[in-house]
């Protein structure tokens, strides 16, 4: 096809509105293509409406028929627009060949084994990791050549430093390729290309990319009379598209199947997927209060299905709190204690020490840098380290606190080394110090910035009048400091209500343990849809939680608001 | 607040303010120094009590003329200097102390003077022995016949006798001896080596993703007037604000599908748009004079050019912060490799995922998995460190998090 516009000699102008009669055969063959695309839609429809549920999961089925449907009309409606020159034609004609290239480039390459190679790549780069570090060193000798030639672009020596750092890169790519032999994954590649799914997917992504080169044009665009502002339009689609497309794969449209998947009993085990409504939900929030006659009454006065959650004596009558599901709701208790004691933990001494750190006394960023250390260095590693810290008979913890206790008298430190993390009492405060030591050195320089905005001439004025430094740490900066203080509490809190990684290292003796006690609500989530195959409810758990996170981004969202329209700024 | 007064006031608060600032890196840096310590350390070095930061090693001893051979040297108790285990396993008499059952004497099971007379032990009828300790007699009972180590004095005139003692009462010399070891150890024994650079690869391939996917996205939202663009940006912004874990379960969904679980593509594809990117990259060139760029384009130069040849070399800042912050999502995140990656499978793993899984509930190699941990930590760290110009700024400015 694309051979065809270049070889075949130009007929006469059959048009009189197109005097160049390149673009009218070109544009009788785009026509062809979408007629063509049409009739494929059609041909596609059919095959899914004859493969029935059996072999295709009902989903792809009716996925594949709204595409094969909206495909269809997409290329009538293209050739039509073509064909009769509409001005419109040519913006649906290019959407539609653009978006079919996509689709077919990206099924090509996954029929082609090219996204599962990278698994094959991590095999190759372990192999050759010498060679790799010679291309690294090669790139990095390019760049700072080029930096260099750039200040003093006439001097022929950072030409050919340059040059030399090329041919380290090609040396070490070369034996690259050598060494992580490639010849497993090349044969691989090349029985799956002479298949003909595959080749019909490459000449289609290839009579697709032609037909968007030859309509993106700015001559066709004229033939079309396309204003400038549809034109700015195509281009600012055309640069936003690989984010605009991944994103509406891997994000949009995930995060609605989740939706509607939280109303499903979706199970991995089994056939049963059946709607439910707001079944997950009702499951997962469900809570019963009974009284008891005697402390201590157990599941005997709840309804049924419920277990019992918390006992509470008040005003001298036993109370049962029963639950439906106690795990989920042990979890948001234990996050509730959480946020109560690691919000304040990280947001405080991040608000003194910024206040110190923002005095211009010496030293100050190499603190600074000193405290965000912690957040950057990896959650895992880091739990594994306080794990140690904590261990009960040869920890640190337990060994300060003993050597604190021999030499202050107030200090009571019991004989027997404290269980942090297997104790039911202190496992969730152990998390806590974890969550606040990691987080408060980034909360630190979040408020390093809220000072920067301060008006120097309120300390001065403060100064003069001979204030001291708490009062005015208390009268200027934290008042000034109050929507940073917002900010960060929010942030916080929406961190630590997806607390995952620390317990799921930290817990014992399995996560979550001991006895729930350290239980949070995604490790719940988790467990629920990895562990248990639950998936409908866990996506129901998830939501749940996600409406928790967003009274606090909601709350951030109405602050925002109101600083832009005159509040405080 | 500048504390810029003199005066010995000023100098006690300067002071008090410096130790608190030190005090609380030391609370931050100590877990970094435990952590590289106990990297160093020999496994039976780690549960030792009291803890020590120092990694020990014990000494061994080499000298033809003792016909000893990598003995290990111990200090033994109620003795001077220094002896090397020759044998471990002897038969050794327990006495204790007539007067002080405490106090234990291991000797040869054939020393040691047996009387007639018996004593009442924990009600135990027991032989009284009498023994020579420091040249004097001492009242004795037999509590065991047990095995335990021949010591040969090491600083004696090499006829002195062997001792025999318990070898639990006696203590190895422990020297300052780091195990480097460890880290070769930990990278070909438990396969942390291809962990290591799948980590390397999924990192890599993230950044540059990112960087190509903001940096189009987010020109085509500052640069180019089209239809549609606030409403679409809003739906970016809007995105921000769903958690990861609503998006865990569907896109667990989806790599099912496409027949990506338990392959390093699902740590990379989906996570090489990222709605943050653009919206920085989108900051950024919203801050570029648009004549510079102008210029370019009356010149005739193509958007795709004028972006490439002119505002990418511009945004060298942003894009900097960017890589960093892809740096540090991609080489430390976990809960989404601990979903999609099979657990069985150690040549897909990640450096978080096996490390979670050596250093888990049933860990054994303590040494190894802390030398894991400190390979694991050191490039984010030093990465922050080199860009922390970039980093500090911005997620302060941008709210990153």
């Amino acid at each position: 096809m694309v051979d065809s516009i270049s070889t075949e000699p130009a007929p006469v102008a059959l048009d009189a509105e197109q005097p160049n009669s390149g673009p009218a055969q070109g544009l009788r063959l785009v026509v062809g293509w979408h007629v063509a695309g049409a009739a494929a839609s059609v041909a596609m429809m059919l095959l899914a409406n004859r493969s029935g549920d059996e072999e295709l999961p009902a989903t792809i089925g009716v996925f594949l028929r709204v595409f094969a449907a909206a495909s269809f009309a997409a290329h009538v409606a293209a050739a039509v627009g073509v064909s009769q020159r509409r001005r419109w034609g040519r913006t649906v004609s290019l959407v539609v060949s653009y978006l079919v290239f996509v689709v077919a480039a990206v099924a090509a390459v996954h029929q082609l084994g090219g996204f599962t190679a990278i698994g094959s790549l991590g095999e190759g780069l372990s192999k050759a990791v010498v060679p790799f570090i010679v291309v690294a060193v090669g790139l990095l000798w390019v760049l700072v050549a080029g930096q260099i030639g750039a200040s003093r672009p006439a001097a022929p020596g950072p030409r050919q430093l340059r040059r030399a750092g090329w041919v380290v890169t090609g040396i070490g790519s070369a034996w690259f390729v050598v060494a992580a032999d490639p010849t497993g994954m090349l044969s691989a590649f090349f029985e799956r290309i002479v298949q003909p799914v595959t080749i019909a997917t490459l000449v289609l992504a290839l009579v697709a990319f032609a037909a968007t080169r030859f309509m993106w044009n700015r001559e066709i665009g004229r033939i079309f009379g396309t204003t400038a502002s549809v034109e700015r339009t195509l281009t600012g689609l055309a640069f936003l598209s690989p984010n605009l497309l991944g994103f509406l794969f891997f994000f949009a449209g995930p995060v609605l199947f989740s939706l509607v998947v939280s109303f499903y009993d979706w199970k991995t085990t089994g056939t049963g997927r059946s709607f439910i409504g707001i079944d997950n939900y009702v499951e997962a929030l469900s809570l019963d209060f009974a009284s008891a006659s005697a402390p201590g009454a157990g599941v005997e006065v709840l309804k049924a299905n419920y277990q019992v959650l918390m006992h509470l004596d008040w005003f001298g009558q036993n109370w049962v709190i029963g639950a439906r599901d106690v795990t989920f709701w042990l979890s948001l208790r234990n996050i509730v204690v959480f946020l109560a004691l690691a919000v304040p933990l990280s947001v405080l001494p991040a608000l003194g020490l910024s206040s110190i750190l923002a005095s211009q006394l010496r030293g100050m960023k190499i603190f600074r840098a000193v405290y965000f250390i912690p957040s950057v260095a990896g959650v895992i590693g880091v739990a594994i380290i306080w794990g140690q810290l904590f261990q009960s008979t040869v920890g640190w913890i337990n060994y300060l606190i003993k050597r604190a206790g021999d030499l202050l008298p107030f200090v009571d430190a019991p004989d027997q080394g404290q269980a942090w993390l297997s104790s039911n009492s202190t496992a969730l405060l152990a998390m806590v110090i974890v969550f606040a030591w990691m987080s408060f050195g980034f909360n630190t320089v979040l408020y390093l910035a809220g000072h920067q905005a301060i008006p120097k001439e309120l300390y001065e004025a403060a100064e003069i009048d001979g204030a001291r430094a708490w009062k005015i740490f208390r009268r200027i900066t934290v008042p000034q400091l109050r929507n940073t203080t917002f900010y960060v509490l929010i942030t916080t809190s929406i961190l630590a209500l997806q607390l995952f990684d620390i317990v799921w290292i930290l817990s014992t003796p399995q996560p979550g343990g001991p006895d729930n006690a350290t239980m949070t609500p995604v490790i719940a989530l988790y467990n629920e849809a990895f562990k248990d195959n639950n998936r409908g409810y866990a996506s129901a758990l998830a939501w749940v939680l996600f409406a928790i996170i967003f009274v606090f981004t909601f709350a951030q969202f109405r602050r925002d608001r109101e600083g832009a329209t005159g509040g405080i700024a | 607040m500048s504390v810029k007064r003199k005066g010995p006031r000023a100098t006690a608060v300067r002071v008090a303010t410096y130790a608190l600032l030190i005090t609380v890196a030391i609370i931050v840096l100590f877990p970094f120094v435990v952590a590289v310590s106990t990297s160093l350390k020999r496994n039976t070095d780690i549960f030792t009590y009291p803890p020590s930061l120092v990694p020990r090693t014990v000494t061994t001893v080499t000298d033809p003329d003792l016909g000893l051979e990598n003995a290990t040297v111990y200090e033994l108790p109620g003795s001077d200097g220094q002896f090397a285990l020759v044998e471990s396993d002897v038969p050794v008499a327990e006495f204790r102390r007539i007067d002080d059952p405490e106090v234990i004497i291991a000797l040869p099971p054939d020393q040691g003077v047996e009387t007639d007379r018996t004593t009442v032990v924990d009600g135990d009828e027991e032989t009284i022995y009498l023994v020579e300790v420091d040249g004097s007699e001492v009242e004795v009972f037999r509590a065991r016949l047990t095995v335990g180590g021949l010591f040969q004095p090491l600083d004696g005139e090499g006829d002195s006798e062997s001792v025999v003692e318990l070898v639990n009462l006696a203590t190895p010399e422990r020297v300052f001896g780091p195990r480097f070891e460890n880290f070769s150890q930990v990278v070909t024994e438990k396969n942390l080596g291809r962990s290591l650079t799948n980590t390397v690869l999924v990192t890599i391939a993230v950044v540059v993703g990112q960087i190509v996917t903001s940096v189009l996205g987010g020109y085509a939202f500052a640069r180019i007037d089209f239809r549609g663009r606030d409403r679409l940006f809003l739906l970016y912004l809007g995105s921000v604000m769903i958690p990861f874990v609503v998006l865990i379960i569907p896109l667990f969904q989806l790599m099912l599908q496409l027949g990506w679980t338990d392959n390093l593509v699902a740590l990379i594809i989906p996570f090489v748009f990222t709605a943050y990117g653009t919206f920085l990259m989108r900051q950024f060139f919203l801050g570029i004079p648009k004549e510079i760029e102008e210029a370019a384009l009356i010149d005739g130069a193509s958007r795709a050019t004028t972006l490439w040849k002119v505002m990418v070399p511009l945004a060298r800042p942003a894009i900097a912060t960017l890589a960093t912050f892809g740096f540090l999502y991609a080489w430390n995140s976990f809960f989404w490799p601990l979903v999609i990656i099979n657990s069985g499978n150690p040549d897909n793993g990640l450096l978080t995922l096996t490390l979670a899984t050596l250093g888990g509930r049933s860990s054994t190699d303590t040494n190894l998995v802390f030398a894991g941990a400190v390979l694991a930590m050191t490039p984010p760290i030093l990465v922050f460190l080199f860009a922390q110009r970039y980093f500090v700024e911005n997620s302060a400015s941008s709210g990153l998090k």
